[in-house]
């Protein structure tokens, strides 16, 4: 057995960074779907049997007037998208007390913790884009140059969800009833950003308030790549300031914290 | 120095083993706590409930707070081997932690150059759902090992900790002799210059902890710098030469550690040999 201190190389604090975030990324992925038989099929399958729900309500039972057709495409481009942010949201509440004992016993970036969740729910939000693909095509549905604002979407809504998980998951580990308020806002939430409907189906004024829902902008990008008129530009740049000015207040409220979680947790 | 919230605490350190590499010499610290304090709250029960947030700041219930180390200082140099002596609940634990930069101090400031090996809750970082081999992989890599430096040390570990036929169990199924075997293999082939040690070698059977004190023992002859707390004054005599002695938070004692065990002993009058 060698005695000698090996010398190893000191990596810079960007690659510990991306390589602890990878590490619990995976981690997360690994554990969702060794433990369950139909693995990635679950995280299809919940947002395809929303969508079917609300295809069926509003198609075959009332008359659709919101919304465009094929409808079915439309929902799904606001469903997936929700998924993601629902899942990120809903799981930032418990980001430093399930892994507690991780977190009280390595000294890894503290907002890996955060962005891990972030990035996990992130990649199965990509992992169902075929779905959306697949019903575009059988519906008919075309894709528009309105597509080149995916990558936009994408990253509006994730500095969107890693600002309120900073603020969220220091905040649970002192006033644990913020677990339950949180999943309550979540379900008044997906009612109240334009997912079944569009932005443009809300009354005249609404639409102003509805789109300091940072949600409302984001979404409106994500339509574009079916439904160009549905890209509201008001709705994007209010969506984007709302989202920089969240994840702002989001790294104020998660250094000032820190301390204390670390100690609580 | 003040501490960077969201990152590292510690100064990424020396290119190697935890030789000073500049030109102070031997005599540099590479651990150098501060007027180091932390303070915690009384009762761990009394989280704030919503009332709290939405009452004014007057009405707010303030829980009591208590110092659990205040005012220490204390400097290390490398290849130095330290234990810290004291009751229960009079802030060893506290003080390793700060050392291994996974609590931070309230006032004051901690300083380590280098990386550290913390024996801390060892077994926590583990999940019950994935394999032996793929906890090595995630615990290793989540105190900072590359992946090439995991895969040059995999047989040694998986050999040390004799679970060659369990690579692919999953954690859960192990016994807990098994867990702790894997985390201190794991811990203690990090290769890092500083090493903290927990009580932790208090589990495990004879056999297992005379090879983790063989293993503590070359990583001292290797030059590293170890932090040890422990209850047990033999194994407090066998590693180390200096030693700190905490009393209510405070550093009562900094000496040779002949001199710490026989003032704490001659406080509690009990001999834990």
């Amino acid at each position: 057995m060698t005695t000698a201190p090996v010398p190893r190389l000191r990596r810079s604090t960007a690659q510990v960074y991306r390589q602890s975030l990878w590490l619990l990324t995976s981690r997360d992925l690994r554990v969702r779907y060794s433990t369950s038989l139909l693995g990635y099929l679950w995280s299809v399958l919940d947002p395809l049997v929303m969508a079917i729900i609300y295809w069926f309500v509003f198609t075959q039972i009332v008359d659709r007037s919101i919304g465009e057709g094929p409808y079915i495409v439309f929902l799904l481009a606001g469903l997936l998208p929700w998924m993601w942010f629902n899942g990120a949201v809903g799981d930032a509440t418990r980001a430093f007390i399930k892994d507690a004992k991780l977190v009280r016993s390595t000294r890894i970036p503290r907002t890996v913790w955060v962005n891990r969740i972030v990035l996990s729910k992130g990649i199965e939000f990509l992992a169902a884009f075929p779905v959306i693909v697949i019903f575009a095509v059988i519906f008919g549905a075309e894709l528009t140059w309105g597509v080149l604002w995916l990558p936009v979407a994408i990253l509006l809504q994730a500095i969107l969800i890693v600002g309120l998980g900073l603020i969220i998951a220091p905040l649970v580990v002192f006033f644990r009833d913020l677990e339950r308020a949180v999943k309550l806002l979540l379900r008044f939430l997906f009612y109240g950003s334009p997912i079944i409907y569009g932005l443009g189906d809300l009354p005249a004024g609404l639409d102003l308030w509805a789109s300091f829902n940072p949600l409302a902008g984001i979404i409106s990008l994500y339509r574009a790549s079916f439904f160009l008129d549905q890209l509201d530009a008001r709705a994007v740049v209010i969506a984007a300031a709302m989202s920089l000015a969240i994840l702002g207040i989001g790294v104020l409220v998660f250094r000032r914290m820190v301390r204390a979680v670390l100690k609580e947790v | 120095m003040s501490m960077d919230d969201t990152g590292f605490p510690h100064d990424s350190g020396l290119p190697n083993g935890g030789v000073p590499a500049t030109g102070a010499g031997a005599g540099a610290a590479v651990i150098q706590v501060t007027g180091a304090g932390i303070r915690f709250r009384r009762n761990r029960r009394g989280r704030r409930s919503f009332k709290d947030l939405l009452a004014g700041s007057q009405r707010r219930s303030r829980p009591d707070e208590f110092w659990a180390l205040r005012d220490v200082t204390v400097s290390v140099r490398a290849g130095e081997a330290i234990g810290v002596v004291g009751r229960n609940g009079q802030g060893k634990s506290t003080l390793l932690k700060l050392v291994a930069g996974v609590m931070l101090a309230d006032e004051g400031s901690v300083v380590v150059h280098g990386g550290v090996a913390p024996l801390i809750e060892i077994t926590g970082g583990f999940v019950d759902d994935l394999t032996v081999r793929e906890n090595l992989y995630l615990t290793a890599g989540l105190h900072g090992m590359s992946k090439a430096d995991i895969d040059a040390r995999y047989d040694e570990i998986i050999d040390f900790a004799e679970l060659r036929d369990f690579i692919g169990t999953p954690y859960k199924h192990l016994s807990s002799g098994m867990k702790v075997r894997l985390a201190f293999s794991v811990i203690s082939r990090l290769e890092e210059p500083i090493l903290l040690v927990d009580e932790v070698l208090a589990v495990g059977d004879k056999g297992f902890r005379d090879k983790c004190y063989q293993r503590i023992d070359e990583l001292l002859a290797g030059g590293r710098t170890l932090f040890f707390v422990s209850h047990n004054e033999r194994d407090l005599k066998r590693f180390c030469t200096r030693g700190l002695y905490l009393d209510g938070g405070l550093l009562k004692l900094d000496a040779p550690i002949a001199d710490v065990l026989a003032a704490y002993n001659r406080d509690y009058g009990a001999s834990n040999a």
